[in-house]
């Protein structure tokens, strides 16, 4: 009995193979992180574009992406932290993250991005909530009703709720400003949060903030394009997502192009990419399936031909997903040689 | 298009997929290797067991790296490009008029069951054992043209009334 405990309480390492989650090579981090990763960067996505548009002062014109999809970037983060919790293997430990803030550690960073975003995402569509409630009985869903009915009471009866709302709705264009500058920060910081690890070469390369950044608002467009039914928004949509799908493949070539010009721990990460291992799944999957195809179906819908928003939508966003998964997986296989 | 000049283009396509993959056409294989990945992920213990999957997982067949998976997903999505061009794209359901959808989806919730098994026990579908048998001029490809045409000649007689309209089911 009493060795029994001492099992479970200690243990002997002969070699560091032993470890788990380390050999062959490090595997530490798995879905949970890859969707939280895409989780953060649709959100980052759809918020870039319901602040940039109402700062544009096309509230009005652009009623989905400015007011209605933000309802949706609360939930995303909230998903999106319960999978980092979920992940943490002391599970309790998560408010240590908050008592501290390391200006050089992009997890730190991500930790308070995130806590400012999620207050400030579900507040955005709350001093909305007449127009929200006004769309939803325009496009017939009456079912929404009790929520939208609960909020308002909330805002009318209660002191401080009322007071946050009222807050907000007079300062808006200045959270508005605030909310793009963290989305950004909330786009990119996904890349960087891998590209801060310098023992794993495919991470640890400058493109991938901007990459993930590009990624995550190709993602959110792609959500606007495919809830909208507002059709010169999802026009517009479309067109921005086609600019940013040639920028995506333009940051990977260069990436791939960088590697390969590098010391031999970063030729063996492209590898990966180039006859190793995702090589088919990225190239097909990633690449072919994911921002070639929804480019094409994109500009032949620019060109008149009839094609429902969801499918070019939904394949950016399985692209995306797949895209988060393969650099998780795919950088921990990668590792300078022994 | 002139579906026999479809006809020989599927021909010569089965040609380059030789050279291309060193494999035929083929569209139960790539579901079948899913399926069996699908499996072994989710009851790895019952799947190393039984006999139908455990000498599959061990020819190391990943969904990932199997050539007709691929080849059915460039199936769905060439299609899909195709119907786009000539303005075909809509959801529906492909049924005769006098049957309800729920009739039709039922029907081909079953037809695809005995597809799956069937396909497992003839070795190949109509593509993967006929289309891509008879191009390397096995026999197994021929009798399974006489079988599937054979069948099929039988079974429409026996479900037409699913399609047209007959003196039985006119109202």
């Amino acid at each position: 009995m009493e060795e029994q405990m001492i099992q479970h309480t200690e243990r002997l390492f002969q070699t560091t193979r032993e470890i788990e989650g380390l050999y062959p090579h490090v595997h530490i981090w798995g879905w949970p992180i890859a969707t939280y990763l895409f989780l953060g960067g649709l959100a980052a996505g759809i918020l870039l574009f319901a602040t940039l548009y109402y700062l544009k002062g096309k509230e009005n014109d652009m009623p989905f992406t400015v007011k209605i999809a933000p309802i949706f970037t609360f939930i995303i983060i909230s998903i999106g932290l319960m999978l980092l919790v979920y992940d943490l293997h002391h599970k309790l430990y998560v408010w240590r993250l908050f008592m501290t803030f390391r200006i050089e550690s992009p997890m730190s960073w991500g930790a308070w991005t995130l806590v400012a975003v999620s207050i400030l995402s579900l507040l955005w569509p709350l001093s909305y909530i007449d127009d929200i409630e006004a769309y939803l009985h325009e496009r017939g869903w009456k079912k929404l009703d009790k929520i939208t009915r609960f909020i308002r009471n909330l805002e009318h009866n209660w002191l401080i709720p009322r007071f946050i709302i009222l807050t907000f709705r007079k300062y808006r264009k200045f959270f508005a400003y605030i909310l793009l500058f963290l989305s950004i920060i909330l786009g990119i910081y996904t890349g960087i949060l891998l590209s801060a690890f310098n023992a794993h070469p495919l991470w640890n390369n400058p493109i991938l903030g901007p990459l993930f950044l590009t990624s995550g608002v190709s993602t959110g467009s792609a959500f606007v394009m495919w809830l909208s039914n507002n059709k010169k928004e999802r026009r517009l949509m479309s067109t921005i997502d086609m600019a940013l799908i040639a920028t995506e493949l333009f940051f990977i070539i260069h990436m791939i192009m960088g590697m390969q010009a590098g010391p031999e721990a970063f030729k063996q990460a492209a590898h990966l990419f180039l006859g190793g291992e995702f090589t088919v799944i990225f190239w097909v999957v990633f690449v072919g399936m994911g921002l070639v195809l929804p480019f094409i179906l994109e500009a032949l819908e620019l060109k008149g031909f009839h094609i429902p928003p969801a499918l070019p939508a939904i394949l950016v966003l399985i692209g995306g997903y797949i895209f988060r998964m393969i650099i998780v997986y795919a950088g921990q296989m990668s590792a300078y040689p022994f | 298009m002139n579906s026999y000049l479809a006809g020989f283009l599927l021909g010569l396509l089965i040609i380059a997929a030789y050279y291309i993959s060193g494999e035929g056409l083929g569209s139960s294989g790539g579901y079948r290797d899913c399926v069996i990945a699908t499996i072994h992920d989710v009851a790895p213990s019952y799947a190393e067991k039984n006999s139908f999957i455990a000498p599959r997982l061990q020819a190391g067949h990943s969904p990932s790296h199997t050539f007709l998976v691929y080849l059915l997903l460039g199936v769905i999505f060439g299609s899909i490009i195709s119907a786009v061009l000539y303005g075909r794209l809509k959801w529906s359901i492909g049924k005769a008029p006098h049957i309800t959808n729920k009739k039709r989806l039922y029907l081909a919730l079953i037809g695809g069951i005995l597809w799956g098994i069937g396909t497992q026990l003839g070795r190949g579908c109509t593509s993967g054992l006929v289309l891509s048998g008879m191009a390397v001029n096995s026999l197994s490809g021929y009798i399974g043209l006489v079988g599937i045409f054979g069948a099929g000649f039988v079974f429409a007689y026996i479900f037409k009334s699913i399609w047209i309209k007959t003196s039985k089911n006119k109202k």
